[in-house]
């Protein structure tokens, strides 16, 4: 290296890029990649509508004490409004979101936590397909993606209906 | 990456369009550039830049070393995968009808200049789970006089991460190292695992404890992108999971293994080991006859 | 360093398993059909609603601790991971618990204070 200032360049993706972009890297056979990147933003979307949730169904509670309503008449006055088509179309997509989010949660707390599904160490040999990808949690991911896929449509039949 | 084993059989396009995209420290510019490359079959995108460097502008930069995908130098971003430029076919990568391919550096590395990268920080996360046997008798360990007993399933639990060539590829795929340069990385988390399976070492509950912070094994996502370039199969994202069950099965003092003894030394030199009373010998072969006579292996006529 | 990762990693994952019963069956309490009514705006009356939180009221509560919990840890990973350095790293893990504290308040509010029907 040269004396004085080495000026080196960053050359990292950074979180964003790496976060939303399932093929900010590409990268082939690599579905689980493409979960990541959903679960990161199911769970993003969630957990928003959950501080949400969690302050309208307090709505009971707190109507009283700010509008001196009684409080169950308000959350008839608060459902009414959710039931119009922008709330259902939201609820539609945090259904989907919690849909992938717990299956593929299942998945990930078989082999992150309990360390199956990964297949097991052995003689690498050419054409090199680890493990990972031929054990039993990539049929799971396959799986999870059709049970996404159904209970996603039948969630859309409840609340379009 | 899984292999294309047959690529070096396929032609490759007669001309393919290499863009690389360079960068020099002391203007601290980047920039594509695209040379033009006349491929033959057999030819590795490691291959096509020497010839560039050879033939066309001698200030391109690179690090390689065996050609052969043993040494893990020459990993580079081709096409957009991280992958190592020796073993990656130019059939592979380009085609007749997209005759061009693009080459990067590393990502995840600081750029040294053009394709060199710097895996200072790489070596160091390596080094940072001690990546050496660790016994608890000192002694032993110092001035060794036997030898450790290990079992064939207990050596393939080593023997998959031990070919890993330190390419950095995982490195560079990972989506968790392009967000947190503190995360250990897969490499460094395989590592450790490495060490833990291994009935040699003693010292797991220490590179259990190494790896359980914010920014070790729990960073993991499990998104296996470092399993889909890893050139060896070294399956690190596997690895990863196995390693973080092991550290919650160590908090919970559920962990437990069989650490590997000392037995006799080593024969000596020259000393035959003899077969153990259950060996048998294939129909026709004579160990007598074997012993006196050299193999002599024939190779099929080409 | 307070404590190892894996302590609040262990409460992400114990969260999750409770999370599939718990959110399970909530999910269910909207399935119209299965409490024999025929939309899910009839599972969302005010009579219906309070009759949940009388009968299992409990099982929400629970719910919406351990929810909360996973969701603000998971957002707490990802924060910890978008920037690095102690200060910051103490500052995500204070908001952490603040906002968990907050909301899990409020939750219990919900089923403590909830004005009969
Ligand atoms: S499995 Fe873990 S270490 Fe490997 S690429 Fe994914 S997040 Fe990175
Ligand atoms: S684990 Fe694989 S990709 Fe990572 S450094 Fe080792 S050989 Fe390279
Ligand atoms: S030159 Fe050694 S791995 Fe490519």
């Amino acid at each position: 290296m040269s004396e004085g200032e080495v000026a080196e360049k960053k050359n990292s993706l950074g979180f964003w890029r790496s976060s939303i972009n399932p093929w900010a890297v590409r990268t082939k056979d690599n579905p689980e990649r493409l979960a990541f990147v959903f679960h990161r933003i199911s769970g993003f979307l969630i957990i928003a509508f959950l501080l949400a949730h969690i302050l309208e169904t307090d709505s009971p509670v707190w109507s009283q004490l700010i509008y001196h309503v009684n409080g169950w008449t308000f959350w008839n006055h608060l459902m009414a409004i959710e039931a119009g088509l922008a709330f259902r179309v939201g609820e539609f997509i945090i259904a989907g979101a919690v849909l992938f989010h717990a299956p593929n949660g299942i998945r990930l707390l078989l082999s992150e936590f309990f360390g199956v599904g990964i297949g097991r160490p052995g003689d690498p040999k050419p054409p090199y397909v680890p493990g990972t990808f031929t054990a039993s949690q990539r049929t799971w991911l396959y799986a999870v993606f059709v049970v996404w896929i159904a209970l996603w449509i039948f969630a859309g039949i409840i609340i379009f209906t | 990456m899984a292999m294309d084993i047959e690529a070096a059989r396929r032609t490759p396009p007669k001309e393919v369009v290499v863009r690389v995209r360079r960068y020099d420290p002391e203007t601290k510019k980047t920039w594509w550039q695209e040379f033009k490359v006349e491929a033959r079959r057999g030819m590795t995108v490691l291959d096509a830049l020497l010839k560039i460097k050879e033939e066309q502008d001698h200030t391109l930069v690179l690090r390689y070393s065996c050609r052969q995908g043993i040494c893990g130098s020459c990993g580079m971003v081709i096409n957009g995968t991280p992958r190592l430029a020796c073993q990656t076919q130019l059939a592979e990568v380009a085609s007749e009808a997209r005759p061009v391919i693009t080459v990067e550096p590393l990502y995840n590395f600081p750029v040294i200049r053009d394709l060199v990268t710097n895996f200072t920080e790489f070596f160091n996360k390596h080094r940072s789970v001690k990546p050496y046997l660790i016994r608890k008798d000192k002694e032993e360990q110092e001035n060794p006089k036997g030898q450790y007993d290990m079992f064939p399933d207990e050596y393939y639990q080593i023997y998959q991460y031990s070919s890993c060539v330190y390419c950095g590829l995982c490195y560079a795929a990972c989506p968790v190292v392009a967000a947190d340069p503190q995360f250990l990385g897969p490499q460094a988390l395989m590592y450790a695992l490495r060490f833990v399976n291994d009935v040699r070492d003693e010292a797991w509950g220490e590179r259990l404890i190494m790896v359980d912070t914010e920014h070790g094994c729990h960073r993991c996502h499990f998104a296996a992108s470092c399993s889909a370039v890893c050139p060896k199969a070294v399956d690190p994202a596997g690895a990863i999971q196995a390693l973080r069950s092991k550290v919650f099965k160590y908090r919970l003092h559920l962990f437990k293994r069989r650490v590997s003894k000392v037995i006799g030394p080593p024969p000596e030199k020259g000393e035959r080991v003899p077969l153990p009373p259950e060996a048998t010998l294939l129909p026709g072969v004579d160990l007598k006859k074997l012993e006196q006579e050299p193999v002599v292996i024939q190779l099929p006529p080409e | 360093m307070a404590g190892r990762a894996s302590n609040i990693q262990l409460w992400q994952y114990i969260t999750a398993i409770l999370l599939i019963g718990l959110l399970g069956f909530h999910l269910l309490e909207r399935v119209p059909w299965i409490w024999g009514l025929s939309t899910i705006d009839q599972t969302l009356t005010a009579a219906f609603v309070y009759h949940g939180y009388t009968s299992y009221g409990w099982a929400l509560l629970l719910l919406a601790y351990v929810a909360l919990f996973h969701g603000l840890n998971g957002v707490r990973g990802m924060l910890l991971e978008l920037r690095q350095g102690r200060l910051y790293t103490t500052t995500i893990n204070v908001l952490f618990w603040i906002v968990f504290i907050v909301f899990a308040a409020i939750a219990t509010l919900t089923v403590a204070k909830l004005p009969p029907y």
